[in-house]
């Protein structure tokens, strides 16, 4: 398959430092403080506090997908406002650099391309061909990142209350097809109905939604738990 | 072996996270996020139920308390299993995660 093709297809388009290498950052970038520099030091604060952060990377450890911070992270510049992405490819989690400018946005993200890795890393996820797969993995990165949480959508001025979580998570999934494939709005509506419902009810590793740090620290306790839990049921 | 069974049978959690999860449950956030999610009210009762079946089996070893809350317990794993995957799960995780990233490999598929 070209270059061009799979940029067009499959989203790469969007991050354009993928193909280019590392060696082309000049040293005087790198030296001083930069978009880079905050990008690793914003993720090492979410992978230390963040408890949705953490119960994911036990759990890929628990899968035997340890995540390796040089080697699982990249801070990139990407096009557009994207923030984020998981190269199935390369096994990365790419984090853009130059769209994420808060702590809050950072950990939010890394959990949610967190749960990207986890579902390739626990599942034979076909990203490129089966749709089906990228919405699911969208609905669930979507529904448990705290991407849908009532502050974050009034921050996007989407007010909404009775099943709005459920509305916001729709709505996010087909955005991130649509900005990722090139389907058409009512193709990707429709695939996102077929597997919103199994979708939405896969919470794990959390085993519930997540709304609050508090939500994801009970989760994170019930999966140090598991052994206890599943042994005397 | 029964008796010996029941020795070594413990709670499938701590009695106090059944108290905690009560709790959590009845709070006021909890209750507006189950709303925005599902627009409905949070039913708590269980997870108190569930805790003093806990205390019951901690302090007298009652039988009819150990099957409440694995009955209990059991209908909330089934509960999280209600759907089928849309995909298959993995025996072994993928064989390239830990691959060193090669910078100069033109992208093919």
């Amino acid at each position: 398959m070209d270059q061009t093709k799979q940029e067009e297809d499959y989203g790469y388009g969007l991050f354009p430092e993928r193909k280019r290498a590392q060696s082309s950052k000049g040293f005087i970038r790198d030296s001083l403080f930069t978009f880079h520099h905050r990008c690793q030091f914003m993720l090492q604060v979410a992978v230390d506090s963040s408890p949705y952060a953490k119960l994911l990377l036990n759990a890929m450890k628990s899968s035997g997908c340890k995540v390796l911070k040089d080697r699982h992270f990249s801070c990139e510049d990407c096009d557009g406002t994207v923030s984020g992405g998981f190269d199935a490819i390369s096994s990365q989690i790419v984090l853009c650099q130059n769209n994420i400018s808060q702590q809050s946005h950072m950990t939010r993200v890394v959990t949610h391309e967190l749960i990207h890795a986890f579902d390739h890393c626990r599942a034979h996820v076909d990203w490129f061909n089966n749709y089906r797969h990228l919405a699911c993995s969208e609905i669930r990165a979507a529904n448990l990142s705290g991407d849908c949480t009532f502050s974050n959508e009034a921050a996007r001025f989407n007010f909404g209350l009775k099943e709005h979580h459920q509305e916001c998570v729709r709505d996010r999934a087909l955005r991130s097809i649509l900005a990722l494939r090139n389907i058409s709005r009512q193709e990707a509506e429709k695939i996102v109905d077929e597997v919103f419902d199994t979708c939405f009810n896969d919470h794990a590793p959390f085993g519930r939604i997540p709304h609050s740090k508090k939500d994801a620290k009970f989760a994170s306790r019930d999966y140090e738990n598991r052994g206890r839990y599943y042994a005397n049921l | 072996m029964d008796r010996s069974e029941e020795k070594l049978w413990r709670t499938p959690r701590p009695c106090d996270y059944y108290w905690s999860e009560f709790r959590h449950c009845k709070s006021l956030w909890n209750r507006f996020h189950q709303y925005y999610t599902y627009g409905t009210s949070p039913s708590c009762q269980q997870w108190k139920e569930d805790y003093h079946n806990c205390k019951e089996w901690e302090k007298h070893r009652s039988a009819e308390a150990k099957e409440a809350l694995q009955a209990s317990e059991r209908g909330r794993v089934a509960e999280q299993r209600k759907f089928t995957p849309v995909w298959q799960l993995r025996k072994d995780p993928p064989s390239d995660w830990y691959m060193p990233l090669n910078e100069d490999k033109p992208q093919d598929s």
